[in-house]
């Protein structure tokens, strides 16, 4: 073969690799976006992810509807991903709230539901407690299924109506507060990265500075550094293995946030000191010189000179930590749980939105769930990967010099 | 003085971007003769070296007006650059060997162009070894790795690299400014010696060095040809102040 | 001088203090070794289990007190084997047309491109996987599942690209230019050049990618959970056979394991460790090699 036919080959071969890769690419995010983009909205983003059943206890109280009829039929706070309006609403004096029956229908279920659709100033729905006597709040999506006992299911929305305006007196009221949402995963991952950072950042970075300004080479360097590299070599789920049996068994710290968070800041702790170290290293000797020549200490100079001047390449470092924790799941699979709740103490358990996409991918088998979840977090590592390149540009300005 | 004409540029000018590093160059080069180029750092030297086997190619910003005509071709028209560069070969201020062995080094060249042949590649390979004065130092070792000679034989492995692909010209750019005196010695030697087979432009930061080699030299100052001639006129008897001042050390 | 003596005594006693920070990574490292290995070995030091039935056993039963992993370490190898064997040639080749043949506009979107993938959670290519590989497997399967190795091995493929696509990619573009001046000026062309004179000058950087990709491969949990099937027993003997990673044993079953079953799960987490610490070694061995070169 000729050397123009073979080179021509060859180039072919390159531009279908490089096609492969990214159309692999286009084909992930296209399919998570696609699969996925019809269930994001604002109630996704806020509401819980289980449904929570309450009994509401509160004193019947004949309020006036305070709107007119048209404005009251505009009001349509369900959630149109799943629910759609069937009857009313209606308006019913005496808890002082509108309500309307709508259809609701997910992958699983499929049912007719009375979803609050607008609650009066006055209502008795804002003094509601709950069976233990404490206050709780009542909003306008929330979905009502007996009152006093008298089970709605079955029943056309008038009927509703006429039931609930036949009670007096003290109302015993069945309220489901509507789920489907990740707004508790949301706050989870939250609290996971401010919490790992919390632990991780410190340490990393003042490592990375003895390492580049006090080390000097020797086995206790090398040490360090090999550490630091079989971390970043070393699969999640080993960090997982070892969470659980350190933090969650032998401190007994249980599945957690905290045996979490403590887990993935060992995690990032590589992430970190490489970073930190490969900012510290640009900055030039000249400015250290400079202000040790000027009577400053080494940790005055250090502080004051060197550390602002690192600044970004920190905050790259910040950046793909908060990366690395969004994106963790096996180790925070074993150690913080898959329970879809806000973690109430730094001992309660939750899952991340990583996890939470796992759990209902698996046990739920919710591709368009997890699709959806998926999307939240792309768009928090495009929005990560736009900023880290900022900042590190930031940093190759002592380079361009 | 009836050698045939190698090259022959008209009115050639290069830009980097905005910058114009050459202006109008007009010099006729001939076959089997040793031509050097001199000039102060930056003056265009090597820049106007590189535009005969097309190295600029490389660099994206750079634009090239007027023509260069080797054997009667505009090089810069449509013409095949691989086959070029077979026929006018380049040897660099830095030894580059490849990080292969000392033999693949040599064959790799005709190897390229579909020499496949065993037997022809060993007797290119000792012939070009030969004629750069290298054979005897490294015959025992050809399978070892290029990159374990010293910087001389490296230099010289290069310039038989060049010659295994048996071109009509040899760029040499600054060949010696990286090697010791004893080095440079024996590439000069070498290249008093190559110049019945080749015609042979080097580029060079020594005077002293374009003086003993060269048939012909020509000074380059801020992108142009100053003045071009034959090299014991230059350095004796040059025809412009700015020769005669670089010459005699007054600047570059 | 009272002073003086002040000042250097806070910053010795600082000095200290940021070594601790740093020392905390060789902690880390230490107690996860002792405390994985400690668990994991317990149950044969103990006789709770023999060893030998645990590393050639190939069913896992924990109800019959049956804990076999040697399918699963085959299935491991496998899994990864096909991995590299389709995820590296292509991730060179795009690393080749980064760095050689884009322009440098069209290189950065790329590059763009692959940071992205690299940081796409791998759950979310277990999500695909799930999505859209296996249910294409299962239409060309003789089997009644598209969970299987052949899936596995796609998705796994499609997550090391970026790893060794960006790492061959630095060590391309550190090759220096005068290498392929070099050949240029002997008449090569640019893919002659390419392949007969860069690729192999980077050959020890690419070699690194490859084996941090081996790396990423084997211990990959999320995404191979997803896509695997977790079988209870047998040697994969087709594509389409399903595996149990090591990994997705651990991860699968220590919720609510218990006593042995947990030990052994931890002991399953010993024998990935062994893998990757052999893997680890070879990168250090490899960088070092480059240093000395």
């Amino acid at each position: 073969m000729s050397r123009k036919a073979s080179d021509f080959l060859v180039k072919g071969i390159i531009y279908l690799a490089t096609g492969i890769t990214l159309s692999v690419l286009l084909f992930i995010v296209g399919f998570i976006f696609v699969k996925g983009i019809g269930l994001v909205n604002w109630d996704f983003l806020t509401r819980d992810f289980n449904e929570k059943v309450v009994y509401a206890f509160m004193e019947s109280n004949d309020v006036p509807l305070g709107i007119d009829e048209e404005t009251l039929s505009k009001k349509n706070p369900y959630d149109k991903r799943y629910e759609t309006h069937l009857e009313g609403p209606i308006y019913i004096k005496n808890i002082g709230a509108a309500i309307a029956k709508v259809a609701y229908k997910n992958h699983s279920t499929e049912r007719e539901q009375f979803v609050i659709t607008y609650i009066e100033k006055d209502s008795p729905f804002h003094s509601v407690k709950d069976s233990t006597g404490k206050d709780i709040k009542i909003r306008t999506d929330y979905i009502v299924q007996s009152i006093n006992g008298n089970d709605f299911s079955g029943m056309t929305l008038a009927e509703v109506a006429e039931a609930i305006a036949a009670e007096s007196g003290e109302l015993k009221v069945k309220i489901v507060q509507p789920g489907g949402g990740i707004k508790s995963n949301i706050i989870t991952t939250l609290y996971m990265v401010l919490l790992s950072l919390l632990v991780a950042l410190p340490l990393g970075v003042f490592g990375a500075i003895y390492l580049t300004e006090y080390a000097k080479p020797g086995r206790l360097v090398n040490m360090i550094r090999f550490a630091a590299e079989c971390l970043a070599g070393i699969p999640s789920i080993i960090f997982g293995l070892f969470g659980m049996a350190f933090f969650v068994v032998a401190l007994n710290f249980q599945i957690s946030l905290i045996s979490g968070s403590l887990t993935v800041a060992i995690i990032l702790l590589p992430v970190i000191i490489r970073s930190t170290e490969e900012a510290l290293k640009t900055v030039p000797m000249a400015f250290r010189e400079g202000s040790l020549a000027l009577g400053a200490t080494k940790l005055q100079t250090i502080f004051k000179v060197v550390l602002p001047c690192a600044v970004p390449g920190i905050a790259t470092a910040v950046l793909l930590s908060i990366g690395r924790v969004v994106g963790e799941s096996a180790a925070l699979l074993l150690t913080a749980g898959t329970v879809a709740q806000i973690p109430g103490t730094l001992f309660s358990p939750g899952s991340t939105l990583t996890v939470q996409a796992y759990y209902v991918a698996k046990e739920e088998g919710n591709i368009e769930l997890a699709c959806a979840i998926g999307i939240v977090i792309i768009v928090i590592v495009i929005v990560l990967n736009i900023l880290s390149r900022i900042t590190s540009d930031k940093l190759d300005v002592f380079n361009k010099r | 003085m009836d050698a045939k004409i190698k090259f022959n540029t008209k009115n050639l000018d290069l830009f980097y971007g905005d910058f114009q590093a050459l202006k109008a160059i007009n010099m006729e080069i001939r076959e089997k003769e040793v031509t050097a180029f001199i000039g102060p750092s930056g003056c265009g030297k090597s820049t106007f070296l590189r535009c005969l086997n097309r190295m600029n190619d490389l660099i994206d910003s750079v634009k090239i007006n007027g023509e260069i005509i080797f054997d009667g071709q505009d090089i810069n028209g449509n013409i095949d650059v691989i086959n070029l560069r077979t026929r006018v070969g380049m040897v660099f201020q830095k030894p580059n060997p490849f990080p292969m062995s000392i033999y693949e080094n040599i064959a790799y060249g005709p190897k390229c162009q579909g020499q496949k042949d065993k037997t022809q590649l060993d007797t290119l390979v000792k012939e070009s070894l030969m004629k750069a004065a290298l054979w005897d130092e490294v015959k025992d070792r050809l399978n070892k790795s290029a990159l374990g000679l010293s910087g001389g034989q490296q230099q010289r492995l290069c310039i038989a690299r060049t010659i295994a692909m048996n071109p009509e010209v040899i760029l040499m750019d600054e060949p010696t400014s990286a090697l010791d005196p004893i080095a440079t010695a024996k590439i000069e030697d070498l290249m008093s010696s190559l110049k019945k087979d080749f015609t042979i432009i080097i580029v060079t930061h020594s005077m002293q060095q374009a003086g003993r080699i060269s048939d012909k030299t020509a000074f380059f100052l801020m992108g142009e040809v100053i003045e071009f001639n034959e090299t014991p006129i230059i350095f004796t008897n040059p025809n412009d102040k700015r020769t005669e001042d670089y010459i005699t050390g007054r600047f570059g | 001088m009272q002073a003086i003596k002040r000042k250097k005594q806070k910053e010795r006693i600082i000095e200290n203090f940021f070594l601790i920070c740093a020392f905390v990574a060789v902690v880390s490292v230490f107690a996860i070794t002792v405390f994985v290995f400690y668990n994991g070995i317990k149950p044969f030091v103990s006789n709770s289990y023999p060893l030998w039935d645990f590393l050639t056993g190939v069913e896992w039963r924990p109800g019959s007190n049956m804990y076999g992993i040697f399918y699963m370490i085959v299935g491991s190898v496998l899994a990864t084997f096909g991995a590299i064997l389709i995820g590296v040639p292509v991730a060179i080749f795009t690393a080749v047309y980064i760095s050689e043949l884009a322009g440098s506009r069209i290189g950065k979107v790329i590059r763009f491109a692959v940071e992205l993938l690299a940081g796409i959670p791998s759950v979310l290519y277990g999500v695909f996987g799930l999505g859209i590989i296996v249910p294409y497997v299962l239409k060309i399967s003789p089997n009644a599942q598209g969970e299987s190795l052949l899936a596995t091995i796609m998705v796994l493929a499609i997550m090391i690209l970026p790893t060794v696509v960006s790492i061959s990619e630095t060590s391309i573009s550190v090759v220096p230019k005068e290498y392929r001046e070099g050949s240029y000026a002997l008449g090569a062309s640019k893919i002659q050049t390419i392949f007969k004179v860069v690729l192999p000058a980077a050959r020890s950087g690419i070699m690194t990618g490859v084996i941090l990709g081996i790396g990423r491969a084997i211990g990959e949990t999320m995404a191979v959970m997803l896509v695997c099937g977790n079988p209870i027993a047998g040697i994969p003997t087709s594509l389409f056979d399903q595996i149990r990673p090591l990994t997705t044993n651990i991860a699968l079953e220590m919720g609510y394991a218990s006593g042995v079953h947990q030990e052994l799960l931890y002991s399953t987490g010993v024998v990935l460790f062994i893998f990757i610490m052999i893997i680890n070694l070879a990168v250090n061995k490899l960088v070092k090699a480059k240093v000395g070169s």
